[in-house]
């Protein structure tokens, strides 16, 4: 590209084809992505809406528009107890994510014997998919499992049954276990590069000034990593949010988490149940998408407080 | 995974019909594959006309519920080379759950892909299913006995052998689908823990025990089958008439609510009672912890392994004999006889959809996995009790079935036939889940609001 434009200068464009080439490149590039994320997302998600609000004439349910299926939701015994266990998945892994991450990413910085070891280790969970992790969980934390059966050999418990359960419980150890254990390594590679990319300039700077230890990190260093916080939780917590599978395997059964109830109301039998099912998926996005916009306008107005654009 | 991909795509399609706004109604085909069909189920075509048309189609689509690896390799190592030889490869589409094969259907059939056209030509199929595709019109046709190896099986409606092959799930199957395998429900203990003479055997029983050792029991979360099932069972012996299966043969249509609600208030009282006592369900009177209802037989089952839950009850006559071969359960696993009013015995079919693409081929494999030697071999190899009939077989066959069948493990047959009963009706299938989803595990009202409700979302 680069020789060819440089022997044709571009103020003579004595080929239409090519000059239209040029013109519609851009949207050329684009259009495979921009068609697939608008008729496989943004079509399918206009339909559940459409569905949501009664109109469904495959299943022979025409009510369009009536708000019954998210009256009806609002009233289900169990939805507000659903709403609770899903944002509590999502925030308390997020925030314990957050911190190992940046405590790892700072420790990551120090030389120390092994670097190069630690640092191809912790980054092993990024390759391996979430249902592995729920499987290493199950074999690991389960009443049967190798930690259980472990003290109960040693005699500490009386039976695997006395051993703290840790999953298929609404405590959601286990849940939460998965998401901290793939999410950490992806949290640390964001606030290790952004970490790497600041140098240490700044901090020194700090430090012979007299700032403590403690001072640089609030003062300094914080407020550097935020813009890598901010983003990697964003994408952080609207997995935790929506995720169906991890909470389906090992959650603690009803109430289950918004994902889940969207499935059950899906999978049932009745085909009617299905609008219900769509009313929860709108609800599921409608609630994600306003946590992350309060959670980036009180980003934006921090930043704005410390004057940065 | 594969399932939820599998899913957005049905949706996807759902969707495309629902704008074409296209209504539901019998689909056409192509002409070619609607003359197959309406001469083949006129009896106008001999078997030799459908070999020959199968091999021109080359290949069928068989939908089948993947879960078991024993399955999957029979179907590869057996199946797959007998219709190689006719000419056919076998595509087999591996379900976790038999309602993906319907859905598909349906959506297909909204948007009017008829004979010739579809995507799948036989679903493994049975109850709930077939009673959603036969009440939509959206079978094949009656094809069950013009197929060769009808020959072993009854569908003389005079004789009351034929009843499992005529009725699936108290609903008449109209020949529309094949007999391929039995089975029945069975409880497996194991005996290292637990010993024989202490297992329950009825649900006085078995409350009992569970408040002796609460957390040692549970049972698969409805609407999974096997989760229906054990609520089944349930209805029928603690039925206040003392009538067992009898009153459940028949249909929603004929049952009223207040008549549902009368015969079944014990048996749901009694599983709201014993909750707290299943596994994870706090072990005292009136509490709710988190009672663990697995998600499916191999969630059951993990939990049994694991030495979790002491009995586990799962459709599989021959189940427990092949996990101990295999070494999935430990050696001391057996069978017991649980509950001893009824354990639920049926059969399972091969049903070809409205839209099949290969139908010649699909009559081919329907009839070929229906073959004596296949149904021995598939009992023998993974343990599924035969579809078809012992009694039209030959001596030779029949000897043979009793050298092939695995273990019952610890029960006889004869103890294993006077517990046996029927499926409930299918079109109560849903009322029955349904009831055990909103007053077992929901508690969203009493068992009177719950029913009534059930009934009118119908």
């Amino acid at each position: 590209m680069a020789s060819a434009s440089s022997q044709q200068p571009i103020r003579t464009p004595r080929r239409p084809l090519r000059e239209l080439m040029r013109r519609f490149y851009v949207p050329l590039m684009l259009a495979p992505v921009v068609i697939t994320i608008g008729v496989l997302f943004v079509g399918a998600l206009f339909v559940a809406l459409l569905q949501s609000f009664g109109h469904a004439p495959l299943y022979g349910i025409q009510e369009f528009p009536t708000l019954k299926y998210y009256r009806s939701l609002f009233q289900l015994p169990g939805f507000w107890s659903s709403v609770a266990l899903t944002f509590y998945y999502a925030i308390v892994p997020t925030i314990v994510g957050t911190i190992l991450s940046v405590y790892l990413a700072l420790a990551l910085r120090k030389t120390f014997r092994g670097k190069g070891f630690v640092q191809f280790i912790y980054k092993l969970p990024l390759m391996i998919p979430y249902l592995v992790g729920v499987a290493v969980t199950i074999v690991l934390f389960g009443n049967g499992g190798i930690v259980a059966r472990s003290l109960f050999a040693l005699g500490i418990i009386d039976s695997t049954g006395d051993f703290p359960r840790l999953i298929y419980s609404h405590a959601g150890w286990g849940i939460m276990f998965v998401y901290v254990w793939k999410q950490v390594p992806f949290t640390t590679l964001i606030v290790y590069s952004v970490l790497m990319g600041l140098g240490r300039d700044s901090e020194e700077a700090a430090a012979t000034l007299g700032a403590s230890k403690w001072q640089t990190f609030w003062q300094v260093t914080l407020p550097q990593i935020m813009p890598g916080i901010v983003s990697a939780t964003i994408i952080v917590f609207a997995f935790n949010f929506g995720s169906f599978e991890i909470p389906f395997i090992l959650g603690g059964g009803f109430p289950n988490t918004l994902p889940v109830e969207a499935w059950r109301a899906f999978e049932d039998a009745d085909y009617a149940r299905r609008l219900r099912a769509m009313a929860i998926v709108m609800f599921i996005g409608l609630m994600s998408g306003a946590v992350l916009f309060l959670y980036l306008w009180t980003y934006r107005r921090f930043e704005r407080a410390r004057g940065r654009q | 995974m594969h399932n939820i991909v599998g899913r957005f795509f049905t949706l996807l399609t759902l969707t495309v019909a629902l704008l074409l706004g296209s209504a539901m109604a019998q689909p056409t085909g192509t002409p070619d594959a609607e003359a197959f069909r309406d001469a083949f189920l006129a009896g106008n075509l001999s078997w030799d006309d459908v070999l020959e048309r199968a091999a021109e189609e080359g290949e069928v689509v068989w939908a089948h519920w993947g879960g078991s690896e024993n399955l999957n390799t029979w179907i590869d190592t057996v199946v797959a080379p007998e219709l190689a030889a006719l000419g056919v490869t076998l595509r087999t589409s591996r379900l976790t759950n038999t309602r993906d094969a319907v859905d598909l259907v349906l959506a297909e059939a909204a948007a009017d892909k008829g004979v010739g056209e579809g995507s799948i030509d036989g679903i493994w199929i049975n109850g709930e299913n077939f009673f959603t595709l036969s009440s939509q019109g959206l079978n094949f046709g009656s094809f069950a006995d013009l197929v060769p190896n009808a020959q072993y099986i009854h569908f003389d409606p005079n004789n009351p052998a034929s009843g499992p092959n005529l009725f699936d799930f108290g609903y008449p199957t109209n020949k529309e689908e094949m007999p391929w395998s039995g089975d029945q429900y069975m409880c497996a203990i194991d005996t290292a823990r637990l010993d024989r003479a202490d297992a329950p055997s009825n649900f006085e029983e078995l409350e009992a025990w569970l408040r002796a050792n609460p957390g040692r029991f549970t049972y698969v979360r409805p609407p999974q089958f096997n989760g229906n099932t054990f609520v089944q069972t349930v209805l029928y012996a603690l039925n206040p008439d003392g009538t067992s299966f009898q009153p459940f043969q028949s249909s929603a249509d004929e049952i009223s609510p207040e008549e549902f609600i009368r015969l079944a208030t014990p048996a749901y009282e009694y599983l709201q009672r014993i909750e707290p006592f299943l596994l994870g369900g706090g072990g005292a009177d009136g509490q709710r912890g988190s009672p663990i209802y697995p998600e499916d037989q191999n969630a059951l089952e993990a939990l049994f392994v694991n030495g979790e839950i002491d009995m586990a009850c799962r459709f599989g006559m021959y189940n427990t004999a092949v996990a101990v071969e295999t070494g999935r359960f430990p050696e001391t696993a057996e069978n017991v006889i649980f509950p001893e009013s009824g354990m639920i015995k049926n059969k399972n079919f091969i049903g070809v959809p409205v839209n099949a693409p290969n139908p010649a081929a699909a009559m081919v494999l329907a009839n070929l996995l229906a073959s004596p030697e296949n149904q021995l071999s598939k009992l023998g190899a993974i343990g599924y009790v035969m579809g078809i009939d012992a009694d039209l077989l030959s001596p030779e066959q029949q000897a043979q079935i009793d050298e092939v069948a695995p273990s019952l493990m610890g029960i006889t047959y004869d103890e294993l036939g006077a517990a046996t009963v029927p499926d409930t009706n299918a079109s109560l299938v849903g009322i029955i889940e349904g009831t055990w989803i909103e007053f077992v595990e929901r508690r969203t009202g009493s068992l009177e609001e719950v029913v009534q409700r059930v009934y009118a979302d119908r």
